[in-house]
């Protein structure tokens, strides 16, 4: 559990809730190839009781993941990473990505980055995670 | 409907001018973890000694599942779990003989429960509970509360003085039957960490009176700390009305500008905000519940509990 969980950590404080702090982490390390198709992913009742917060908080975070088929629930057998990665909606796909870059657009003004340091931290790390989902290291 | 209910609650102790406790209403939605937080002397304990029909209130009136408290403690009080803030049991009887006298007041006592849980804690079942630490006190009365399988949990400051490892037992066990039975809690604390991870509500009790009482989420979207610089500009003529938009709760002005704490943070409002004459990097960020609590209260801790 230890293993499938790495990565996957909330901070109380942070400003987003606490199920969707799973949601984001759970995406990423699916995302980042950490978690692959089929693989499966901790109870409810485990995740909860490793990060210390409330179980309905994760099953909150857990059942959009299943709505947006990011995982998948197999009766009696437990949550999984979904065979096939999900396509969200084009708009919705869109308005993500859009979210997402805005973030970390402000994080760079805020750092006070040039746009071509951005740029050039926004490559590598797409290479970084195409990377590690292509070899299939952890 | 709602586990526990609270209604107009006025409690006034002889020979004290002010209320202790004064207009207190308040519902605990079945499933939740309701955290009622308040500095010493709030009147979380007069509150709780209601809650559980051990203190008659001056006026207004307890419900659990929909019967008044006072009247029917009796027949409640089977389906409700106590922990209490310094567990008190008679010092020479074991965990086991406790489970056993247990047993005897409630139909449904799962004796089992209480040695798996004790296994789990690493607490010995056959040693005296005076030769216990406060640790494994607090985890016998947590084992006992859970043996009758109650609908409501009642938690009075658990891990108060517990070192890490009984905390995190503590609250391993507090989410295993969260998860397995969706027990409704109400809990009072001083562990502001534990319960920004484990609360669904929130209610907060500041001179008597019931100052807060939302969810968590709702809390916490709200409260937010801003900064920014304030310069001067040729079209600007006043300063300091640049927060009207915004209930501040503390407002300080330091060095590099201004930092304030509001209670009513919108994105919207704040994207207002960053456009106005003379505020200069402006930014937003959210606050712990802690960070919380101390805006409201105005005090840096929330102290012990008297």
């Amino acid at each position: 559990m230890g293993r499938m969980t790495r990565g996957l950590t909330v901070d109380p404080s942070d400003s987003a809730p606490l199920w969707r702090q799973i949601e984001d982490n759970m995406r990423r390390l699916v995302a980042s190839g950490a978690l692959k198709p089929g693989a499966a992913v901790p109870s409810v009742r485990d995740l909860a009781k490793e990060l210390s917060i409330n179980p309905a908080t994760v099953a909150k975070g857990y059942q959009r993941l299943v709505d947006a088929g990011v995982l998948t629930v197999r009766r009696g057998e437990g949550t999984f990473v979904a065979d096939k990665p999900p396509v969200p909606p084009r708009g919705e796909r869109e308005k993500e990505l859009e979210a997402g870059a805005l973030r970390y657009a402000s994080l760079a003004v805020t750092l006070g980055a040039s746009n071509e340091e951005a740029v050039v931290h926004v490559r590598g790390r797409l290479d970084f995670l195409r990377k590690k989902r292509e070899g299939g290291a952890e | 409907m709602s586990v526990l209910e609270v209604r107009s609650l006025l409690v006034r102790y002889g020979g004290n001018p002010s209320p202790t406790l004064e207009e207190i209403s308040f519902s605990v939605p079945r499933g939740s973890v309701y955290a009622l937080l308040g500095r010493n002397g709030a009147g979380k304990s007069s509150l709780v000694r209601c809650l559980l029909g051990q203190q008659k209130p001056t006026s207004g009136e307890c419900f659990l599942f929909g019967e008044g408290v006072w009247k029917r403690r009796a027949r409640l009080m089977a389906k409700v779990g106590v922990v209490p803030e310094d567990p008190d049991a008679p010092p020479s009887m074991t965990a086991r003989q406790l489970s056993a006298f247990c047993a005897k007041l409630y139909p449904s006592w799962d004796a089992p429960s209480v040695e798996a849980r004790l296994a789990r804690f690493g607490v010995p079942a056959g040693t005296p509970f005076g030769s216990l630490s406060k640790g494994q006190r607090a985890l016998v009365a947590l084992a006992l509360a859970l043996a009758s399988s109650p609908e409501l949990l009642v938690l009075d400051d658990p891990t108060l003085g517990l070192d890490a490892v009984a905390r995190r037992a503590f609250f391993e066990e507090l989410v295993g039957e969260l998860a397995d039975r969706g027990t409704t809690v109400l809990l009072t604390s001083h562990d502001l960490a534990g319960v920004e991870s484990m609360a669904t509500h929130v209610g907060f009790l500041k001179d008597g009176k019931l100052a807060l009482d939302e969810e968590l989420e709702t809390l916490k979207a709200r409260f937010r700390r801003l900064r920014y610089a304030n310069e001067a500009t040729e079209d600007r003529t006043e300063f300091g009305q640049e927060l009207a938009d915004f209930d501040a709760v503390r407002v300080k002005v330091r060095g590099w500008g201004v930092e304030a704490i509001v209670s009513n943070y919108e994105e919207e409002s704040f994207a207002r905000f960053t456009a106005l004459e003379g505020v200069v990097d402006a930014e937003s960020s959210a606050l712990s519940l802690e960070e919380i609590f101390v805006a409201i209260a105005g005090e840096a801790s929330p102290g012990r509990n008297a």
